[in-house]
């Protein structure tokens, strides 16, 4: 997998993220470990079809994982995917790790220099 | 499940005051962030932080200072357009708390908002890593700045 490929997965994964709406289907997911879009509709101020078409993008970025049930569709939360994006964010962490250092560096030199 | 924040702590052999001053004041902060800074370390201040060379394709950032009680909290939020007022869902909120501890000082890092800003905090990030590819390009300025702070008299 070449690099372009892997920034783009990695551009849908964050903007279905980016969502506030589809964040709440996550998390209602989370809650209850699945859903359909008629259930989920039900605790969210939108339709059902609107669920259903944010569910349909949560899907296509892997981040949650449908079965048939009946004539629609029961939703559950893809952990490995979820993991992902979650290490994403992980990632922005280690930039603040070199910087934290650098805090460090600086104060204690500045330190050591006004104990002289 | 929370993917909005990024939490850390470190201890610093320094006192509190110190390490204030280097989390808070511009001159400082260019140090170890960006390569300019410039605004004031008040509360309400708006002013940026440049990456790269202003002229040349560099990235400039807005910047609100939120909070400043020294030595103990020092806040601002950051990345929001320039024309709009810094608040939740158009930046990403960075808090340093301090406290004295084992004759130096224990500093919380905290930066929230990417449940709200998602990708685009991340692209930022990734831009900038690209920019300034990490430690490659900070150790050689860092070691000449931390003389030359060492010879002071």
């Amino acid at each position: 997998m070449n690099a372009t490929l892997v920034g783009k997965v990695d551009d849908d994964l964050w903007s279905a993220i980016g969502d506030p709406t589809r964040r709440r289907l996550l998390d209602l997911l989370l809650i209850d470990g699945k859903g359909t879009a008629t259930s989920l509709g039900q605790q969210l101020p939108v339709t059902r079809q609107a669920v259903a078409k944010h569910l349909a993008v949560l899907d296509r970025v892997g981040l949650v994982r449908a079965t048939p049930a009946g004539r629609e569709k029961r939703y559950e939360i893809d952990d490995a995917q979820l993991a992902r994006a979650v290490a994403q964010l992980a990632s922005v962490g280690s930039v603040w790790d070199a910087r934290l250092q650098r805090i460090k560096k600086i104060a204690e030199a500045i330190q050591r220099t006004q104990k002289n | 499940m929370e993917f909005g924040t990024i939490e850390r702590e470190i201890f610093i052999d320094a006192s509190p005051d110190v390490v204030f001053d280097v989390v808070s004041e511009p001159e400082h902060v260019k140090q170890w962030w960006p390569d300019d800074a410039r605004y004031s370390a008040t509360p309400g201040s708006t002013g940026e932080i440049t990456f790269g060379d202003r002229d040349a394709g560099g990235k400039v950032e807005s910047l609100t200072v939120v909070e400043s009680r020294p030595p103990q909290l020092f806040s601002f939020r950051w990345i929001h357009p320039a024309d709009e007022v810094a608040q939740e869902g158009n930046s990403l909120l960075v808090t340093f708390e301090l406290t004295a501890s084992r004759g130096g000082t224990l500093l919380r890092f905290k930066e929230t908002g990417f449940r709200e800003m998602g990708w685009e905090a991340a692209v930022l990030e990734h831009r900038y890593q690209e920019h300034v590819s990490g430690w490659d390009f900070y150790l050689p300025r860092l070691a000449p700045y931390v003389a030359r702070l060492e010879v002071r008299p």
